[in-house]
């Protein structure tokens, strides 16, 4: 027993590399369907998207880069299928410079070939990306057409017809950001107080913690916080949409609840190995210690 | 199920690529490297030309320069921005650098006071007339402010009481590092996921015909 302690404190770090990767990859050939629970600041999310009226208009804020995008392309997915099957009208945007708007691009995509019946310019509009996030956002607060000219194919905004009324973001009822930077938070800090929209932030794991401050003050009405918000978010929607159930259990395509199957593994892996770790380490102090007595 | 397309290829081979440095240092990571690092620049250049300059600045100006000729100022500034690559005149460019660092303190600073200090005094600070579950937190937060704080006041040596309320503020430090590594550790392994998905769901099944 003691020489397997010694090896473990003594292990290649490089073995834990290949325990981590099979970790993941198992549930990914083999998932497992665990269950999600969910959690009070996604519902928050969900119930305020929810109550919102058919025809309001949200705004669907790209702030993240394919560095984030497997936890927050699922959040964004999600609230833009909410969106689409409550009649919500959507404007998308990209505030994000390395690959922000690629990202906004392959979730409509992705979301006007599940529902071909979402119309450009009518239910949905891509404004692009537009460079320096904090002047653009003040420059919205006052007027969208000032940022953001045309759409993302070059069409003028006073052309489309879902932009007819909303002049800025005193008429959309909603900001979403998925973020991966500071750009979230200046939705928070910078253009709630200026034109007092509701925000709600889908930020990745790694920021989340910080996010708790603004949802305690109430200048957020929701989180979906990492991929695990995303994947509570999933659950909520196949509980409200049946549709989207069979759609979330059938599709081959990555979604965030089966993203879970591999966090929950491998932490439960983590934890062992944190356990086993410290067992081995602390056996060694105290054999040290006796061997200096 | 189609073989995957040549990008999906290309797109593997650099996911392994980055992945060897788990087991060394290689020139297959290093070309990942600095591909990655050279695409991500000429894709910046590209996106701010035909997302920002070309439909805010050079279009408007071109079409309806009437209209527009106010946009000069903005475009001049930019291009002075340029000018320290020339060394007779470089200081030119710091009036344009002026400009765009002053706007963005004026920014920032009410961004600062009405996003983040105000909003978060107001609800840190709750009356204590009544007693309910809100205002027990809202005093744990007061408690876990103060004695961060005063963890970092180093401006004079701390008695037996200051160092005991130091103490308890290491312990809300310690809390909070916890819950960040926590959900750093998640954040991390969600990347991974993504990356191993796209190996598997769309490069190794489908180039096996699964």
């Amino acid at each position: 027993m003691a020489g397997l302690f010694e090896r473990i404190v003594n292990l290649d770090r490089r073995w834990i590399f290949l325990i981590v990767l099979l970790s993941v990859a198992t549930p990914i050939v083999i998932p497992i369907g665990l269950p999600v629970t969910t959690t009070g600041p996604t519902r928050a999310a969900f119930e305020f998207i929810e109550a919102l009226h058919e025809g309001d208009v949200v705004l669907i804020s790209f702030d993240y880069g394919p560095s984030s995008a497997p936890e927050n392309d699922p959040m964004a997915e999600a609230v833009m299928r909410q969106c689409a099957l409550k009649k919500l009208r959507f404007i998308v945007c990209a505030l994000y410079p390395l690959g922000g708007l690629g990202l906004a691009n392959n979730v409509v995509a992705k979301i006007t070939g599940e529902l071909p019946n979402l119309r450009d310019g009518v239910d949905y509009v891509n404004l692009g990306y537009k460079d320096g996030p904090a002047a653009v956002m003040r420059r919205m607060g006052d007027d969208i057409a000032g940022a953001f000219p045309t759409d993302v194919h070059g069409k003028p905004i006073s052309e489309i017809p879902l932009m007819k009324g909303v002049h800025d973001l005193r008429q959309v009822k909603l900001v979403f950001t998925a973020a991966t930077s500071l750009i979230g938070e200046w939705w928070i800090t910078q253009v709630h107080p200026q034109v007092g929209i509701p925000v709600i932030i889908g930020p990745t794991a790694v920021s989340a913690p910080k996010y708790y401050a603004y949802l305690n003050s109430g200048q957020l009405v929701g989180m979906v916080g990492g991929m695990k918000g995303a994947a509570e978010y999933e659950s909520l929607l196949r509980a409200r949409y049946p549709q989207l159930a069979t759609f979330y259990t059938t599709t081959r395509a990555f979604t965030a609840t089966k993203g879970m199957d591999g966090q929950t593994v491998l932490h439960t892996v983590i934890l062992l190995l944190l356990v086993l770790g410290n067992v081995a380490y602390l056996r060694q102090r105290r054999a040290s210690a006796k061997a200096r007595a | 199920m189609h073989p995957p397309e040549i990008g999906v290829w290309i797109a593997a081979f650099l996911t392994i690529a980055c992945l060897t440095f788990l087991y060394k240092d290689n020139p297959f990571f290093r070309f990942a490297e600095s591909l990655f690092a050279g695409v991500s620049l000429g894709y910046y250049v590209g996106i701010v030309l035909n997302q920002t300059l070309l439909p805010n600045l050079i279009a408007p100006m071109r079409e309806h320069f009437g209209q527009n000729w106010d946009l000069v100022v903005p475009g001049l500034l930019g291009v002075l921005l340029y000018m320290r690559y020339a060394p007779k005149i470089g200081w030119v460019s710091r009036y344009a650098l002026a400009i765009y660092v002053t706007y963005y303190i004026g920014l920032d600073f009410t961004r600062r006071i009405h996003g983040e200090v105000l909003p978060q005094l107001a609800r840190a600070i709750q009356p204590l007339s009544s007693f309910d579950r809100a205002t027990f937190f809202s005093l744990v937060y007061v408690l876990g402010v103060f004695s961060v704080l005063v963890y970092f006041f180093f401006s004079k040596e701390q008695g037996p009481i200051t160092r005991r309320i130091s103490r308890l503020g290491i312990w809300f430090l310690m809390i909070s590092f916890g819950a960040a590594f926590g959900f750093t550790v998640m954040g991390r392994v969600a990347l991974l996921i993504g990356r191993l998905n796209f190996l598997i769901l769309d490069w190794i099944y489908p180039t096996l015909g699964i």
